[in-house]
Formats: structure tokens, C-alpha cells, sequence
């Protein structure tokens, strides 16, 4: 549901990164917060509770400048990934544009990570959203751990638990080290500003 | 020390830094079977007691994350916050700028925030257009903070100031009727330990309330008698499934994990042909064998679950003569 307004060619659009509790949602909107001071547009807000587990989103704004001639704002927002927060996690969805699955690459987070892309999917019906559809990238992270020794699933294994038919550009990523962090935003901007061309068809208008 | 008991307490340890508690749990559990079950370990009874010590501590720092407030207040600053980030149509030109506003102080209900809210809906009465759904709203709160004396002294209140009509007053007392009679059958079972997904109705139960207690079709009290229907479990219709992969645990295949394709499925039976040269695949099955590992694969994701045969055949004509057909019933997901 972004906001289009024509007179000042301006562009707002929504991205969610959704995923099971401690994948690293979180950490992403860190790190891209860190990273990109000159697009960040304010603060970044966090709503946590107890260990750092949000309770009802993060929130990060950003100013990625002229596209085709309009100006496009992102809002970034993070889920909570704990299982009992599924309400408010269907709340933060509302008007989303685009998506970030994280999934986590530990071995023992693997029916989570399944658990959660379903849970995506009921999520976004109930919007009128199509899973297969909508601008979605999905994100194999923590893969530092794996040289840590940690059991950790191979991507290809991932790719077919998550992937095998949403068939969505995957990127492995660290987030703590940034590793993967900006490429995946980056997919998923491109994404959504296609979908939304498509929508809006708003370099036309620059002849009109 | 023996090197996979170092293994399993280096993750054990990550996976509590990460704050995946259960997991965690799961390996100091392993390692205190380990060291029970292991001859040569000295000091078996103070590594033990170490590793139940360990096992102690996570459980009551489980126990803090789990009875962490759910809806604490939060700052002006972040209230302001959500009611911009929520109110979806305050950029739509045919949207008043009030019903906008309505949308923002739902969020800060369904958050949580109900005195600010209160305060939003309150405001929200001297606008024509919102007035009718802010009250409902206003009712919605006190009867979600448990307040329903207040509600209803609110109904007096606005019956003595004249602000509705005869006719919305009744609308708004059968409204409240109705919002508490839904609490009562709510209130009724024990609640589940992990709220199942509702719809976007109030969460009111006996647990503490999840952020999300409004709802924002408030439109018409005939709303509710939907909500009483309600099934929790109407989105649970069948994923499609395309293929199974099936984990044997006896049988010539033992140890094995066999991929299938899906060629037809029936709601929650699943039928595969198995091709007369994997004939050893069905050797070990017959009616009502149950399978007790396998992953379903749907468009989205692999499930694990069990499943039952419940048909087997032998094809008996046609391109797949010779072949199986086996339908299998999915017993869990
Ligand atoms: N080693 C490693 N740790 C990570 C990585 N990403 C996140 N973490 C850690 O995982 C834990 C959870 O990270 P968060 O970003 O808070 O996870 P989240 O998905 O926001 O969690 P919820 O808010 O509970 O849903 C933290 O301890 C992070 O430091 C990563 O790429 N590698
Ligand atoms: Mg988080």
C-alpha cells in the first residue's frame, strides 16, 4: 500500500522482514542503520522487551533519492518473530510492499524457519497478498557460525526446505558482520520500486 | 573431557547468547545423558551438577522473557509514532482526516495503549463522521482492560448529553451487550499456551492480552455474532502438497530417505504412483501402515509429519501397468 503523490513526485513504500524469533531481523535494520547513515531519514525506533526480543517492531526510515525522476522513501520495519506475537505481527504487515524473509541457518531452526514462511504466507492471504506474488527475497543468515563449528544447514538444503518453489532470489548473509545485509535490501528495493512502476507507471507521467 | 561433550556445550552456549533458550536446553540435556551414561569421566557428580546448575539458569531466564509485560506503556514519543505508521489512509484524499486518525488510535489500541487510545477516541467524538465507531471503540477498550462498569457508566453518560440518537444509543448498548457476552464465552475454556492466530477480532481471555485486542471492522454490532461463529482453525485447509519424501524405518529401504512425487491429492489424502521397478519401496506396507517421518513439500515449504496408507494397488491396466498407486492419508503436519 505505498502512498504515491503525484504533484510533489513523491514515492513512500513499505518493507517488512519477517522471520522466526532471533534469526536476526533485528540485527539487519542494525546494521543497515549503521551502514547507510546518509539514506537513514531520523532515528531508528525499537519497541523491545525482555533480551532484546522486539515486542512490536523496529522501525527505520530512509530517503533513497531520485528514481525515474520521483523521489522514493522506504520505510523499513522488522516483525517479532516469537511465535506468540502473531497478531501484532500481522499488524506490522498491513500495507507492505515488500518483504525480507530471514531464515535462520542453525540446524535446530529449521522447522521454525518453515513454521514462519507459513505462517508469512496465511499472514499476507488475509491482505488479499499473494506469497508468490509479492516482492519477496529471502535471507540465509548466521552463516559465520558454520565456520564456528555450529551445525549448520548447507544453502542448498535451504533453498529446497524454503525456497523450491517460490523460487524468490536468496542471498546468505551474516548480520552481525553485515555480510549479505545490503545486497539483500538492495534485491528487495528493486523489487518492489518494479512493482510499483508497474502500479503507478510513474515515469509517464514525467511527459504528461 | 570427551570431545563431543565440548561440542554440545560450545553450542549450547551460542544458542543461549542468541537467545534460542530451548535450544540450549535441549544440549545441556544431551550432555548431562552423556556424562551419566559415560564410564570414564571423573567427577561425574560435579560436572552433572554444573550442567543442571546451567540448565537452572536458563530456565528462569525463560521464565523472565515469558512474564515480560506484553502491553507495557510506552513514551509519547513512541505513541505518536504508531498512530502516524498506522494510520494507513491519512494520504487518501477521500478518506477524512478523522477516519485517518480513527485508523492511528485503533493501532494504539491493538497495541496495547489503551489510555491513549481512550484519549484519541475521545477526541474523536466531536467528529461527526468518526463519532459512531470512536464510541464503539471506547466501549471495546474498557471492556479489554476488564473495565466494564466504566462502560457502561460511559452509555449513561452519553444517553444524559444527548449525543446520539435514540437509535444509535440502542446501537451501541447492544453493541456492548454483545462485546461482553463474547468475553464470557472466551473466558470459558482455558486459554491455549500459544495464542492460536486470530482473526482480527478482540484477543480477551484469561492470559494477558496480546497486544492486539481491537478489531477494526467495528462497522455493525451484527459483526459480533460472525465472531462467536468464528472457527479458530478455518485457515487450516490443506496445503498442497507436490511431492513427499519418506523417511523408512524398516522394510528393505531402512535408513533411507525416498522422494516421491505427489500425482494427485484429495484434501488431506495424497496419491503417488511408485513404479513397478521400486516394487521393494511397498514390500513393507499395507493398509494402515503408518509412516511416521516423512516431509511433505507444499509450495511454500517442507513439512514434517506422519501419514497412514490407507489404499495400495496394484495397477492393473494401461501405460501404468504393473505399476502402485498408494494413498496416503496425512495424519500430521
Ligand atoms: N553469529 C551470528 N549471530 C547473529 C546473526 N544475526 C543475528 N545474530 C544474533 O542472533 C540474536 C538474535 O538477533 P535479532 O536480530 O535480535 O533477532 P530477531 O530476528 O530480531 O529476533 P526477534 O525480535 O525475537 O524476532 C542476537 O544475539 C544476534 O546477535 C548472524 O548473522 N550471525
Ligand atoms: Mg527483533
Amino acid at each position: 500500500m505505498a502512498i504515491f503523490n503525484i504533484k510533489k513526485r513523491e514515492i513512500e513504500c513499505k518493507v517488512v522482514y519477517y522471520g522466526p524469533g532471533r534469526c536476526g531481523k533485528t540485527t539487519n535494520l542494525e546494521y543497515i542503520f549503521k551502514s547507510y547513515k546518509k539514506q537513514v531519514e531520523g532515528e531508528m525506533v525499537s519497541i523491545n522487551t525482555e533480551g532484546d526480543r522486539t515486542l512490536f517492531f523496529d522501525f527505520l526510515p530512509m530517503e533513497l533519492g531520485k528514481i525515474k525522476g520521483c523521489d522514493v522513501r522506504v520505510q523499513l520495519f522488522t516483525v517479532p518473530g516469537q511465535v506468540q506475537y502473531s497478531s501484532t505481527r500481522k499488524l506490522v504487515l498491513k500495507g507492505v510492499d515488500g518483504v525480507v524473509f530471514v531464515a535462520d541457518s542453525l540446524d535446530v531452526r529449521r522447522e521454525k524457519n518453515m513454521t514462519s514462511l507459513k505462517d508469512l504466507q496465511k499472514n499476507l492471504k488475509e491482505y488479499g497478498l499473494n506469497i508468490f506474488k509479492i516482492p519477496l527475497v529471502i535471507q540465509y543468515n548466521k552463516r559465520d557460525l558454520q565456520d564456528e563449528g555450529l551445525p549448520v544447514m548447507s544453502v542448498e538444503k535451504m533453498e529446497k526446505d524454503l525456497n523450491r518453489q517460490l523460487k524468490a532470489p536468496s542471498f546468505a548473509a551474516s548480520a552481525v558482520s553485515g555480510d549479505g545485509v545490503g545486497k539483500t535490501l538492495q534485491e528487495c528495493m528493486k523489487l518492489t520500486l518494479q512493482a510499483l512502476h508497474r502500479q503507478f507507471n510513474w515515469s509517464k507521467e514525467d511527459n504528461g | 573431557m570427551n570431545k563431543r561433550i565440548k561440542t554440545l556445550l560450545k553450542q549450547a552456549e551460542v544458542y543461549k547468547k542468541q537467545g534460542l533458550l530451548e535450544d540450549a536446553k535441549v544440549e545441556y540435556k544431551i550432555v548431562a545423558k552423556l556424562i551419566q551414561n559415560s564410564e570414564n569421566i571423573q567427577n561425574k557428580d560435579k560436572l552433572l551438577s554444573a550442567v543442571s546448575k546451567k540448565i537452572a539458569a536458563l530456565a528462569r531466564h525463560a521464565e523472565v522473557v515469558a512474564s515480560a509485560p506484553t502491553t507495557p506503556e510506552m513514551s509519547e514519543h513512541v505513541n505518536v509514532l504508531i498512530k502516524k505508521l498506522f494510520s494507513f489512509s491519512k494520504d487518501n484524499k477521500n478518506v477524512s482526516k478523522e477516519e485517518a486518525d480513527l485508523e492511528g488510535a485503533i493501532a494504539l489500541a491493538k497495541f496495547g495503549q489503551f489510555d491513549a487510545a481512550l484519549k484519541e477516541f475521545e477526541r474523536l467524538l466531536s467528529s461527526a463522521s468518526a463519532r459512531l465507531p470512536a464510541a464503539k471503540n471506547i466501549l471495546r477498550c474498557h471492556v479489554t482492560v476488564d473495565s466494564s462498569d466504566l462502560a457502561f457508566a460511559q452509555l449513561d453518560r452519553w444517553k444524559s448529553e444527548d449525543l446520539f440518537s435514540t437509535e444509535q444509543n440502542e446501537t451501541l448498548r447492544t453493541f456492548l451487550e454483545g462485546l461482553l457476552e463474547k468475553k464470557k464465552i472466551k473466558k470459558g475454556p482455558k486459554p491455549a499456551e500459544v495464542p492460536s492466530p486470530e482473526k482480527e477480532e478482540d484477543a480477551v481471555g484469561g492470559q494477558p492480552p496480546e497486544p492486539e485486542t481491537i478489531t477494526e471492522e467495528d462497522e455493525e454490532a451484527e459483526d459480533i455474532s460472525e465472531i462467536e461463529n468464528e472457527k479458530d482453525d478455518s485457515d487450516e485447509e490443506f496445503l498442497d502438497i507436490s511431492a513427499v519424501a519418506i523417511n523408512f524405518d524398516s522394510g528393505p529401504h531402512a535408513g533411507e530417505q525416498v522422494e516421491l512425487d505427489v500425482s494427485f491429492q484429495s484434501g488431506n489424502i495424497i496419491s503417488l504412483i511408485i513404479s513397478s521397478k521400486d516394487e521393494s519401496l511397498v514390500k513393507n506396507l499395507k493398509v494402515g501402515s503408518k509412516l511416521d517421518d516423512v516431509h511433505f513439500y507444499s509450495p511454500i515449504a517442507i513439512f514434517r509429519g506422519s501419514g497412514i496408507v490407507s489404499a495400495m494397488t496394484k495397477i492393473a491396466s494401461g501405460p501404468k501397468q504393473g505399476d502402485y498407486s498408494l494413498d496416503i492419508k496425512i495424519e500430521s503436519i
